[in-house]
């Protein structure tokens, strides 16, 4: 039980930079879909079902979902300039 | 060993910040600086169920486990809750303000985008 | 201020900082220490109190409930000011042609994903409405239920396309619905203050332990958060959809219609 949260913990520590080293933000939205399903594995494990719930939805379907239309939106812009 | 596990998620959860700040500071791109906003707030996440937490406890729902057995802190994962999905709200608010700023300059660059000036 | 000036002042403070840092996390109780005195006590009175077993939805709809109406409050203002920036530059109404980027094909929907899509929209709400009225008795409540059911109306999206889905979603409906999740739950507060009791205070009747309705208020708070949160993000995801949208200057090729 130990080494799955300090394994979870260190998982989730390298993932954080994965998210920030990645410039172009179409490849960035896998590493956020990723941050998000580990961070509610992470938070399962600490004893938080409901956190780990809202967490999995938010995290890897709702939140890249705006991600990916905002950057559609942008570039649909980008051409009728 | 234990002590180094009894410090982990405050380290971790300092790492974050300071990894989502730093990509706050250097992006370019809006919406690369909107991910590394949410990078600091699961910062947060992390720090505050941890300090719930407790060795050897269950979660606090007394469906299958009687009440009274060992339970972590509700408290810090009803704040946590309520954060996790105002931060995805607010999160798209700011979508879509990177997407009025690029309609309005035509770039979404923060280094490249000056304050607008008076009288232009 | 040059971007190079800028990381250095950052890496500079973060320099500063670090052992502050190191000394806070040494000074913090170490990580699985026993829980603070007013989770340890929520957890022993909650279940007599208000007969409910899942404590995380009883400190969110009952004993904190004033902070869940300025979160939702939070959630109201931010959705209400994403739509009026989006909708306000775009104006209303629909267009059903999606909008063309050149080098990108626009595909039509294969059959394996319009009938995966159908059947999991299905049971993804369904699922979504169990975890809405189950929050006072296992893991769920409003919060979650309703991201649950936002998801499901994104997966009908996926299904259906875009100019039946946007048929059947309608703005005006999604107004109403989440600006009566708001209403209900100040209702719930306002409604002692009637009777002479304080503001939110639980006057309605508990139900047995571990049935489904028992939490007394907390019940109504809880589908109303859980109805605020649903058509708040479908609206979110309304909105952005219809940024992606072809505008009538632009000139397209009949094929992209989808």
């Amino acid at each position: 039980m130990k080494a799955l949260t300090a394994a979870l913990l260190l998982l989730v520590a390298v993932a954080g930079p994965s998210v920030v080293l990645s410039r172009d933000p179409r490849r960035q939205l896998f590493a956020l879909t990723a941050f998000g399903a580990l961070l509610a594995a992470l938070f399962e494990v600490l004893q938080a079902p409901d956190v780990a719930l809202s967490e999995l939805v938010v995290g890897t379907a709702v939140t890249p979902l705006l991600f990916a239309v905002a950057l559609t939106s942008i570039a649909l812009d980008r051409r009728r300039r | 060993m234990s002590l180094a596990l009894g410090v982990l998620p405050w380290l971790v959860s300092a790492w974050l910040f300071a990894v989502g700040l730093y990509g706050i500071v250097r992006s370019r791109h809006y919406v690369h600086l909107i991910a590394c906003l949410a990078v600091c707030q699961s910062a947060t996440y992390v720090l505050l169920l941890s300090i719930g937490f407790r060795w050897h406890a269950g979660p606090p729902i007394f469906y299958d486990h009687p009440p009274g057995s060992a339970a972590v802190d509700p408290v810090m994962q009803a704040l946590v809750l309520t954060d996790i999905v105002v931060g995805a709200a607010v999160s798209a608010l700011l979508l879509a303000i990177a997407l009025q700023v690029h309609k309005r300059r035509g770039s979404v660059d923060p280094q490249s985008l000056r304050p607008l000036r008076p009288n232009r | 201020m040059s971007p190079g000036l800028r990381s250095l002042l950052l890496l500079l403070a973060l320099a500063l900082l670090a052992p502050f840092a190191w000394h806070v996390a040494k000074a913090l109780p170490q990580f699985g220490s026993p829980t603070a005195a007013y989770g340890a006590t929520v957890n022993a009175l909650g279940p007599p109190l208000r007969h409910v077993s899942n404590m995380v939805a009883a400190v969110n709809f009952d004993f904190r409930a004033l902070d869940t109406l300025g979160e939702e409050s939070m959630l109201f203002c931010a959705v209400t000011g994403a739509v009026v920036l989006l909708r306000g530059t775009r104006g209303e109404g629909t267009t059903q042609r999606a909008g063309l980027i050149p080098g990108r094909a626009v595909l039509a929907r294969s059959d394996a994903q319009v009938l995966v899509c159908r059947i999991a929209c299905t049971l993804t709400m369904l699922f979504g409405l169990y975890m809405v009225l189950h929050g006072t008795v296992t893991p769920g409540g409003g919060f979650q239920g309703g991201v649950i059911i936002a998801s499901a109306v994104l997966l009908l999206y996926l299904a259906e396309g875009y100019g039946p889905w946007r048929r059947l979603i309608r703005s005006p409906l999604l107004d109403v619905l989440e600006s009566l999740g708001v209403l209900l739950f100040v209702g719930a507060g306002a409604a002692p203050l009637l009777s002479g009791h304080a503001a939110m205070s639980n006057l309605m009747p508990l139900g047995h332990f571990r049935d489904l309705f028992s939490g007394g208020v907390m019940l109504v708070t809880n589908f109303a958060v859980g109805l605020a949160v649903a058509a708040g993000f479908v609206m979110l995801l309304l909105e952005f959809l219809e940024e992606t949208r072809a505008l009538q200057s632009d000139s397209l090729p009949d094929e992209a219609q989808r």
